[in-house]
């Protein structure tokens, strides 16, 4: 039976963080802090989530001056679907009957 | 004035530059990101730990890259490489046997190593190239030693 893309525990933990502030732009770190992942792990599953079309990324102007730019990361439309639906599924059915 | 970075600071830096170093180049920005986010962590140990998962993380990039490479070229590599190492393997095996051993003594025929009364030539060449030489002398000896103790009971 093939695995379901974008399912693994990691990427369920870094979609959730995404939704939490779907609005906001989210640095490297501060993704990695939140969800408990090394950068040896958030990296892979960001630049695959970006090729998928799943995220998007851009450079932000440092806030003070001295630092370089920072790469910064938010879900797209189709992002938000997913995990959306992932939060949906991890929920326990009567809640998300409830929800939905 | 600015202090001067700690030893630790200045090794996670170098592993972030082999990082970026290490990824495949469509993905330089990548590179760019991990290497400035290194900028924020105010923490030695902190940064330290972040370079070597970003030193992971190219590295995995690379491992992916290659086996998302077109399958053609994949199962070339592969048959290519177990090729080999089917060579290596044989050549292992077949080292230094290069002549077929000497008979045993109690193998029929054994003694008569030296002559052939059909060709009356010897079968096997006079010198081995490995320096080893037969002795047939020590074939008789033994079959006589043998012959000796069979007949010793019935003397009884």
């Amino acid at each position: 039976m093939p695995r379901k893309p974008n399912n693994s525990r990691q990427t369920r933990a870094l979609l959730a963080a995404f939704l939490e502030q779907s609005a906001t732009w989210r640095h490297g770190y501060d993704l990695s802090k939140e969800t408990g992942l090394r950068s040896g792990t958030l990296y892979p599953l960001l630049m695959r989530l970006s090729e998928q079309g799943l995220l998007e990324s851009r450079w932000q102007e440092p806030e003070r001056p001295g630092l370089p730019p920072r790469h910064v990361y938010r879900l797209t439309a189709p992002g938000l679907t997913l995990a959306r639906e992932q939060e949906l599924a991890a929920m326990p059915a009567e809640r998300a009957g409830a929800l939905a | 004035m600015t202090a001067a970075p700690s030893r630790w600071r200045r090794l996670a830096v170098q592993l972030v530059q082999h990082a970026a170093s290490a990824l495949p180049g469509a993905r330089a920005p990548w590179a760019d990101a991990m290497r400035r986010e290194l900028d924020y962590i105010g923490d030695d140990p902190a940064a330290l730990q972040w370079a070597l998962g970003c030193v992971v993380a190219s590295y995995r990039a690379r491992l992916s890259q290659w086996f998302s490479l077109r399958p053609t070229w994949r199962q070339v590599a592969t048959s290519g490489a177990l090729m080999v190492l089917i060579g290596l393997a044989l050549q292992e095996n077949a080292g230094g046997q290069t002549q077929p051993p000497w008979p045993a003594c109690d193998e029929p025929g054994a003694s008569r190593i030296s002559s052939t009364p059909e060709t009356g030539s010897s079968p096997r060449p006079a010198a081995r190239s490995d320096g080893l030489k037969h002795d047939p002398t020590a074939c008789e000896a033994i079959s006589a030693t043998d012959r000796t103790q069979e007949q010793e009971p019935r003397s009884r």
